[in-house]
């Protein structure tokens, strides 16, 4: 993730709730983000985050995808018991696991971005900064996610941009220059376009994530070992 | 076929065959009967290891003992109570669970006397005698002899259950209730009814033998009503206690892995505490395996490029300290082709953690048509043409693998942004390109490639 984006503006700090099993992890996390946030609560399990987040109606949500308690479907279920929350608190997952599943199910359930727990103390808060302002927070992997996802490897290219099922050429070349590394500014230089037109890009996709019926994303995982 | 029981070579004061060991009074093994060594039901073998005295005596005195008839009767009834198992590994067992060592221990595999099969032939040579005798114009009185017959076949057939040696094998097919077993109960019981009620009936009056039939069966179903909840208590424990086990075996699996991983590791990290470097080294590593663990369908060997990568950068990470990204689209099974792409990404991904600056990544994205690599680095960049002609890491391990394969290799670098790798290989094509046969050795794959223009030259 980038801080060089967030220092254009400075707005007032943003308002986030800290859901996360592991006490020292939540000391921790408190503990590196910066002056643009402001830690408002913690929550350690599904129904108390659930709770937390009700209470205190934080713009974002910083949440594990590996959460003890409710029905046990961790992050993603708390995303999905706090859509009514929808347009004002947003979630962003935080994960150490590498497993796809795992972050697109709690993508799925509503969360607008995903980051590593490797990830530094400024980028998650320029991150925290980017999904209050209702973009999309998409880390290289995630973005890798998202092509395996839609089978992109395959060639298969949406051909109108209201296509669920695919991803456009162009948000395809996005998300490849996110999963090489690439800052949303990098991919805007490279691709000669702005860099409001890549959030617009990254946003779309994280809609068809959410809202795609395609069957491979639910199988998809176990599908990618044969090509 | 030994004529000793055959002790384990677990229990080594048990070594010595026909002596008893020397703390017999303190550990005897319990009565079970074993599976190797049995020459019939394994009853003999058992009683042996139990008292302590050569199976050879205990033999015979069965045998003796069978001439008058106790002996079959009392073999028979060890044979039906006795459960099956080695006596000497369950005294083993019987340790505490910490003292144990957790390999399972080797058994030997031994010829054993087919009971049953010797059984069912003996029934139908009877059968068939009684036939031949009664063309032949013997009167054999065969009035009792079917029911009879019948009887036995289902007591057989029953209690055939209770020989957990092939119980065990069917239960740990199946994982419980097996349909085997079932129809072998059913069978048994119905063979058995008839048996009674055509041996008892055979004089009665049709309207005695429906009282008798409507007496057994209310008998039998009071018996069950009453044996019922201990059935079902017995069923519930059984259940327990093989999930109890399961739960036992993947712990001890977990164990075993913490110990090899997590705790080297954390000695090694307590070992070199003063070095910060060598300690986020071993952290790193250790992370990383770990999460492949806790979190990932681990692919075999050979057969995933996106692991050949993962293994790679995972190498390099831990060589140099550096962290790396690595994002993996797609994935197939590697060839000579990927390969040498790998080895030349390896190379990118070197120059990168060494003379670049972090974050570093890489990503590979494999496509129907080709495989591609992309390293970047957020250093000061370099410009190809001043790197001196002697240096042959950029050029030849890196440009010049690929390109001798058919790929292509482009490397942007700018001041101020960085270096990025950007790396081809065309899969198609690679599949019906027959394998070089190579005229040379193939030093051409060491990163030292000044012997590559013979390789250039077949390629």
């Amino acid at each position: 993730m980038t801080a060089d984006q967030d220092a254009t503006t400075a707005p007032a700090p943003v308002d986030v709730l800290i859901v996360d099993d592991h006490l020292m992890f939540r000391a921790g996390v408190r503990a590196s983000l910066d002056a643009r946030v402001n830690v408002v609560g913690e929550a350690a399990d599904v129904d108390s985050a659930v709770e937390a987040a009700h209470a205190l109606r934080p713009a974002v949500v910083l949440l594990d995808v590996h959460l003890p308690g409710g029905l046990g479907g961790g992050g993603a279920e708390v995303a999905r018991r706090c859509a009514d929350l929808a347009p004002t608190t947003r979630f962003l997952a935080l994960s150490v696991s590498d497993a796809a599943e795992d972050v697109v199910a709690v993508i799925r359930a509503g969360a607008r971005g995903y980051v590593t727990k490797a990830i530094t103390g400024p980028e998650l808060s320029g991150a925290v900064q980017r999904v209050a302002a209702g973009d999309a927070v998409f880390s290289p992997r995630l973005a890798g996610f998202v092509l395996d996802a839609f089978g992109t490897g395959m060639g298969d290219v949406a051909i109108a941009d209201d296509e669920l099922d695919r991803l456009s050429a162009r948000e395809q070349e996005v998300m490849r220059l996110i999963a090489r590394g690439y800052t949303y500014r990098e991919v805007a230089s490279k691709l000669f376009i702005s860099v409001k037109t890549v959030e617009t890009h990254v946003s779309a996709v994280l809609r068809k994530l959410q809202l795609s019926s395609r069957h491979e994303l639910t199988r998809w995982a176990a599908a990618r070992r044969i090509l | 076929m030994t004529t000793t029981p055959g002790p384990p070579p677990a229990p080594p004061q048990a070594a010595s065959p026909g002596a008893p060991p020397a703390a017999s009074g303190a550990a005897r093994p319990p009565l079970l009967r074993p599976d190797a060594g049995r020459r019939v039901g394994g009853v003999c073998a058992g009683v042996a290891a139990h008292v302590g005295i050569p199976v050879r005596t205990v033999r015979l005195a069965m045998i003796l003992a069978g001439l008058s008839g106790v002996g079959v009767v009392l073999y028979v009834f060890w044979w039906i109570t006795i459960p099956v198992g080695d006596p000497h590994v369950a005294a083993e067992e019987s340790r505490p669970a910490e003292l144990q060592r957790l390999a399972r221990r080797l058994s030997r595999e031994r010829w054993t006397f087919p009971v049953r099969d010797v059984l069912a032939g003996a029934i139908l040579l009877a059968a068939a005698g009684i036939l031949v005798a009664e063309r032949l114009g013997w009167d054999v009185n065969a009035g009792w002899a079917l029911p009879v017959l019948v009887l036995l076949a289902g007591l057989a057939l029953a209690w055939s259950q209770l020989d957990a040696a092939q119980r065990g094998r069917m239960l740990s097919h199946a994982g419980g209730r097996t349909p085997g077993s079932m129809l072998r109960l059913g069978g048994g019981l119905l063979l058995v009814l008839v048996g009674v009620l055509l041996l008892v009936g055979r004089t009665a009056s049709t309207a005695d033998m429906a009282r008798a039939w409507v007496a057994a069966v209310a008998v039998l179903a009071g018996a069950a009503l009453v044996l019922a909840p201990w059935w079902l208590r017995l069923v519930r424990a059984l259940g327990d206690e093989r999930a109890a086990r399961a739960r036992e075996a993947e712990r001890a699996d977990i164990a075993a892995h913490l110990h090899d991983s997590v705790l080297q590791t954390l000695a090694l990290i307590r070992a070199s505490a003063d070095d910060a470097d060598q300690v986020a080294r071993l952290a790193r590593a250790q992370e990383r395996e770990l999460r492949e663990w806790l979190y990932t369908d681990r692919a075999v060997s050979g057969t995933s490029l996106a692991a050949d990568v993962r293994e790679l950068v995972g190498q390099v990470e831990d060589a140099h300290g550096v962290p790396v990204e690595v994002v993996v689209v797609g994935d197939c099974v590697p060839d000579d082709a990927s390969s040498a792409l790998l080895r030349a990404a390896r190379e990118a991904l070197l120059n990168a953690v060494r003379h670049g600056e972090p974050p570093v990544s890489l990503y590979l994205e494999v496509r129907a048509d080709a495989v591609e690599v992309f390293v970047r680095d957020r250093g000061d960049g370099f410009e190809l043409d001043d790197v001196p002609p002697d240096r042959f890491g950029v050029r030849e391990s890196i440009l010049g693998r690929v390109q001798r394969r058919g790929g292509t290799a482009v490397v942007e670098s700018r001041s101020g942004w960085g270096t990025e790798v950007h790396l081809e290989m065309p899969r198609a094509a690679t599949r019906e390109r027959p394998p070089a046969p190579s005229p040379g050795p193939r030093t051409a794959d060491v990163p030292t490639t000044r012997t590559d223009p013979a390789e250039e030259a077949h390629a």
